[in-house]
C-alpha cells in the first residue's frame, strides 16, 4: 500500500562546480552534472511514479467514484461522483473502526519490544558480552530472511493444538495453553513479528553502534562507568537517530499488519477478516466487491500512517532539540 | 500414524492455496479460448458451466449425450465460501465469467447487483415459471425481475441418530420446547453427548432459525433495502439457542472443520439441523454411518402454524459474458426440470437434493437410494417440509459478508464473549456502511 521512497537518493544531486574555471566550460559542466544526475534519477522516478504516485492517485479516484444503481440497486450501473460517501462509510462502520483499535494495540506492544529487544541485543553484541558474536549475530538474523508468509506458516504449525510439539509439551506439564484464543491471538501475532524482524533491526543498532567514537567510550570507562553504564548512557544516546528510524520504520511496517493475521485465520475463527484495517481492505475489494469503500479505506490508512509518522518525526526533532541547545 | 497425515495435509493444503489460485486462472483462459474456437467450426453452441454441486459432471455427461446443438463444457469449481465466488466475480470484471454459473440463494443478489448474473426475466419461459416451487423462484426474484433459476430448495431438516435415540429413550422432539428438554435428557444421560451442535460458522443456520421463526432480516418491499437483523423473531430464536448453550445442552463450534468432522464420526451430538442436502452429503462422508441416521421435520414453535426456513440450495445463473442466453437457458431449463437431469445428479450417490420443481419430486423418490436410511422415504418427508417454506424471505445484497461478521460474532460468544443477540446486531451493523458505500437506498429497522 505505502511505499516509503528512499529519500537519500536526491541529496547528492548538486555539487559546487570548480570556480575558477572559465566561464563556458564551467556552463558545459554543469549541463553535464545536469544531465547525469537527471539518467541517474530517472529510474527513482519512474518507479516513484508507476508503484506509487498512479496507485495512490488511482486510488484516490475510486474512492469518489462508484458504479451506483438508484433505489435496490438491479437496473444499469453508472459511473457517479460520489464524494465522501464511500469515507463516510468507513469511517461509520464498526468493523473498521475495530480493525484500527486492534492495530494500535498491537502497536502498542509491539514497537516497544521490537526497539528495546533489538537494541538490548545490539548493545550486549557490541559490549563483547556475547562469545561467537558473529554467530550469535547469523543466529538473530536468520529469521529476517524467511518469507513473511513462511514465517506465519512456521508458526500457524507451532500454534494449532493437535499439531503443535509445544503445545503438546505444555499439556504433558497439565498447562494447556490456547494460542490462537480470544486473548492470546494478539500476542501471538506480535510473536511472530519479533521473530521475524529483531535480527534485522539489531543490525541496524549494531553498525550504528560500530560508529560510536571508540575514545568516547574509552573516556566513559576511566571516569568509571561500568559496562551497564556506559551502555545505557553513552551509547544509547549516540545511537538515537538508529533508534528514531528504527521506531518510524517499524511503524509504518506495523500498520500494514496483513500477512500474520491473514494466515493464522485460516485456523482461529477469532482472527475475522477485517482483523486490521489492511484485512479489511482486502475484504472489501476482494468478497465484499466494494472497490470504492476498499480505496477509501486505504486512504484512510495512508493519511493514518503519514500523520502517525509526521507526528513521531517531528516529536524526536522537538525533544532533540532542548537537548542540543543544553550542550 | 494419522496425526502425522492430518499434520502434513494441513500444512500442505495451506501451502497449496496460492498457487491452486494460479493454475485455475492459467487453465480457464486456455480452456476458455479453445471452447470459442470449438464453435466457430462446428455448428454446435458451446456453453461453458461452472459448478462446485456434487454430481454436476454427471448431469452435464447426460445433457450432452442427449443433446447434439448445445454442447455444455463443464468446469468444476471450488464451492462459493471456498474461493468460487471470488473466481467468479474476478472473471466477470475481466470480461471471461463463464455462461452459466452456479450461485447459491444468499449470493444471487450479489451478483445480480453487481450485473454479474443478468436479468433473464424475458428468458425464462411460462411453462418454466409455471413449474417452480413459487417460494423458490420468489427468491430469486428481485424488482419483479428473475435473476436466477433454483435448481433445489433445501427446507431445514432435522437429520438425527437413530441408535442413540433409542439407546437413551427419546422420542422426536416435534416443538422447539420438547427439543430443549429433549437436550436435557441427552446431557443427563450421554456421557459427554449433547442433543445438538450450534455451529460458529454456520450464518446460514441462524438465518433459517430466524426465517422460521418469522423473522425477515431484509425486505425489499418499500423501494429501499430494509435491514432487521434483531427483529423480534430473530431475537427470540438467538436467545432460544444462547440459553441451551448458557445451560451447556449444545456445542457451540465451527462445524466444517476436523473437529466437526470428529464430532459427527464419534456421535457426540445426536441431531443436525441442516437442510435436505445433507442427506446426499453425509452418504459420502459418513460411509460407516449407515443405517444409524433417520431424518424427521425440524422441531416448531407453533405446531398448529407450522413455518420453516432453508438452508441452504442452489440456483444457476446467466452471466453477463454470455454470448448464447436462450441456449444456456435451454440447459439450465434441461437442468433443473428433466427427471434425466435429476437421476444423473442422484446417480453419483452424493447428492439428496430436493428440486425446486415440484413434480420431480417422483422420479427423486424412485432414483434415490434409500439404503443408507434404512429405507425412509425422505423425499416424501422433504416434500411435505418443503411447503411449510415461509414466503416473503430475501436475502441481503452482501450476504457472504453479513454471514461473516455474524459468524465472528458467534465465535466470540463461543469464546464467552457476548451473546447470540449481539452477534447479530454486530452483523447489522457491520452490514449498513457497505450497503451506504455501495449507493443503495437503505433503512434500519430493528424491532
Amino acid at each position: 500500500m505505502t511505499t516509503t521512497a528512499p529519500s537519500a537518493t536526491t541529496a547528492p544531486a548538486e555539487k559546487a562546480a570548480p570556480a575558477a574555471r572559465p566561464r563556458s566550460t564551467r556552463r558545459g559542466a554543469r549541463r553535464r552534472e545536469l544531465g547525469a544526475a537527471s539518467v541517474l534519477m530517472t529510474p527513482f522516478f519512474a518507479l516513484l511514479v508507476t508503484v506509487f504516485l498512479i496507485p495512490v492517485g488511482t486510488a484516490v479516484w475510486l474512492s469518489f467514484f462508484s458504479q451506483d444503481e438508484p433505489g435496490l440497486g438491479f437496473g444499469p450501473e453508472h459511473t457517479v461522483f460520489v464524494g465522501l460517501r464511500s469515507y463516510a462509510a468507513v469511517l461509520t462502520d464498526p468493523t473498521f473502526l475495530g480493525g484500527l483499535g486492534t492495530v494500535a494495540l498491537y502497536c502498542l506492544i509491539y514497537i516497544p519490544l521490537m526497539v528495546i529487544g533489538s537494541l538490548g541485543l545490539a548493545l550486549l553484541l557490541d559490549s563483547g558480552v556475547v562469545r561467537l558474536r558473529s554467530w550469535a549475530q547469523l543466529a538473530l538474523f536468520l529469521p529476517h530472511a524467511v518469507p513473511g508468509i513462511i514465517a506465519a506458516l512456521i508458526w500457524l504449525y507451532l500454534y494449532t493444538p493437535g499439531l503443535s510439539p509445544i503445545i503438546e509439551l505444555f499439556a504433558k506439564g497439565d498447562i494447556t495453553i490456547d494460542f490462537l484464543g480470544v486473548h492470546t491471538v494478539l500476542p501471538a501475532i506480535v510473536n511472530i513479528s519479533l521473530w521475524s524482524n529483531l535480527g534485522y533491526n539489531m543490525v541496524v543498532f549494531y553498525a550504528a553502534l560500530q560508529a560510536v567514537p571508540r575514545e568516547v567510550i574509552e573516556a566513559s570507562v576511566v571516569d568509571g562507568a561500568g559496562p551497564v553504564r556506559s551502555a545505557l548512557q553513552v551509547k544509547t544516546p549516540l545511537v538515537r537517530p538508529s533508534i528514531v528510524m528504527v521506531a518510524i520504520f517499524t511503524l509504518i511496517w506495523a500498520l500494514q499488519l496483513f500477512t500474520e493475521p491473514k494466515l493464522l485465520s485460516l485456523a482461529t475463527p477469532m482472527i475475522s477478516q477485517r482483523y486490521s484495517p489492511s484485512m479489511y481492505i482486502y475484504d472489501a475489494a476482494f468478497t465484499r466487491n466494494n472497490y470504492g469503500m476498499a480505496a477509501a479505506a486505504s486512504v484512510v490508512l495512508l493519511v493514518v500512517t503519514i500523520a502517525l509518522s509526521y507526528g513521531v518525526t517531528r516529536w524526536t526533532n522537538r525533544a532533540d532539540s532542548p537537548e542540543e541547545n543544553a550542550r | 500414524m494419522p496425526g502425522r497425515q492430518s499434520r502434513r495435509s494441513v500444512l500442505a493444503a495451506v501451502a497449496a492455496l496460492p498457487l491452486t489460485g494460479v493454475l485455475n486462472a492459467c487453465s480457464d483462459g486456455a480452456e476458455r479460448s479453445s471452447s470459442t474456437s470449438s464453435t466457430s467450426k462446428s455448428r454446435t453452441t458451446t456453453i461453458t458451466f461452472w459448478s462446485a454441486l456434487r454430481g454436476s459432471k454427471e448431469v452435464v455427461d447426460e445433457f450432452n449425450k442427449t443433446h447434439d446443438r448445445i454442447k455444455v463444457v463443464y468446469q468444476q469449481i471450488p464451492s462459493g465460501d471456498q474461493g468460487g465466488y471470488a473466481k467468479l466475480s474476478n472473471a466477470a470484471r475481466a470480461g471471461n465469467a463463464p455462461d452459466v454459473a452456479t450461485i447459491e440463494y444468499p449470493q444471487v443478489p450479489t451478483f445480480a447487483i453487481d450485473g454479474v448474473a443478468r436479468d433473464i426475466t424475458s428468458l425464462v419461459s411460462d411453462g418454466l415459471r409455471a413449474k417452480l416451487l413459487p417460494q423458490a423462484l420468489g427468491l430469486t426474484t428481485f424488482d419483479k425481475r428473475v435473476f436466477a433459476v433454483p435448481l433445489d430448495v433445501e427446507p431445514m431438516v432435522m437429520h438425527y441418530r437413530t441408535d442413540l435415540f433409542e439407546k437413551y429413550g427419546l422420542q422426536l422432539p416435534r416443538t422447539w420446547e420438547e427439543f430443549e428438554e429433549t437436550a436435557k435428557k441427552v446431557r443427563s444421560k450421554g456421557g459427554g453427548r449433547k442433543l445438538a451442535l450450534f455451529p460458529t460458522d454456520g450464518a446460514s443456520s441462524m438465518a433459517a432459525f430466524a426465517w422460521q421463526a418469522g423473522g425477515q432480516w431484509f425486505d425489499t418491499s418499500s423501494g429501499a433495502w430494509n435491514v432487521s437483523m434483531s427483529d423480534t423473531p430473530s431475537r427470540r430464536a438467538a436467545a432460544y439457542w444462547q440459553r441451551l448453550y448458557d445451560q451447556g445442552l449444545v456445542f457451540m463450534n465451527p462445524l466444517n472443520t476436523k473437529q466437526g468432522d470428529a464430532q459427527i464420526t464419534n456421535g457426540q451430538f445426536l441431531v443436525r439441523l441442516t437442510g435436505a442436502w445433507e442427506a446426499g452429503a453425509q452418504m459420502r462422508a459418513q460411509p460407516g454411518q449407515k443405517g444409524k441416521w433417520k431424518i424427521a421435520p425440524l422441531p416448531q414453535w407453533d405446531p398448529a402454524h407450522p413455518a420453516l426456513g432453508t438452508q441452504g440450495g442452489s440456483t444457476f445463473a446467466i452471466t453477463k459474458d454470455c454470448r448464447h442466453p436462450e441456449a444456456a437457458m435451454e440447459f439450465i431449463e434441461w437442468q433443473v426440470s428433466s427427471p434425466d437431469s435429476l437421476r444423473a445428479r442422484l446417480t453419483s450417490g452424493a447428492s439428496s437434493q430436493y428440486p425446486a420443481v415440484p413434480a420431480l419430486v417422483a422420479p427423486g423418490r424412485a432414483a434415490f437410494d434409500r439404503s443408507y436410511y434404512s429405507g425412509q422415504d425422505i423425499y416424501t418427508l422433504f416434500d411435505e417440509e418443503a411447503h411449510k417454506i415461509r414466503d416473503g424471505w430475501v436475502w441481503g445484497p452482501r450476504m457472504s459478508a453479513t454471514n461473516s461478521v455474524l459468524q465472528d460474532g458467534f465465535a466470540r460468544v463461543s469464546a464467552g464473549q457476548g451473546s447470540l443477540t449481539d452477534a447479530l446486531r454486530a452483523a447489522q451493523q457491520g452490514t449498513m456502511p457497505d450497503l451506504k458505500a455501495l449507493g443503495l437506498s437503505v433503512s434500519e429497522h430493528s424491532k
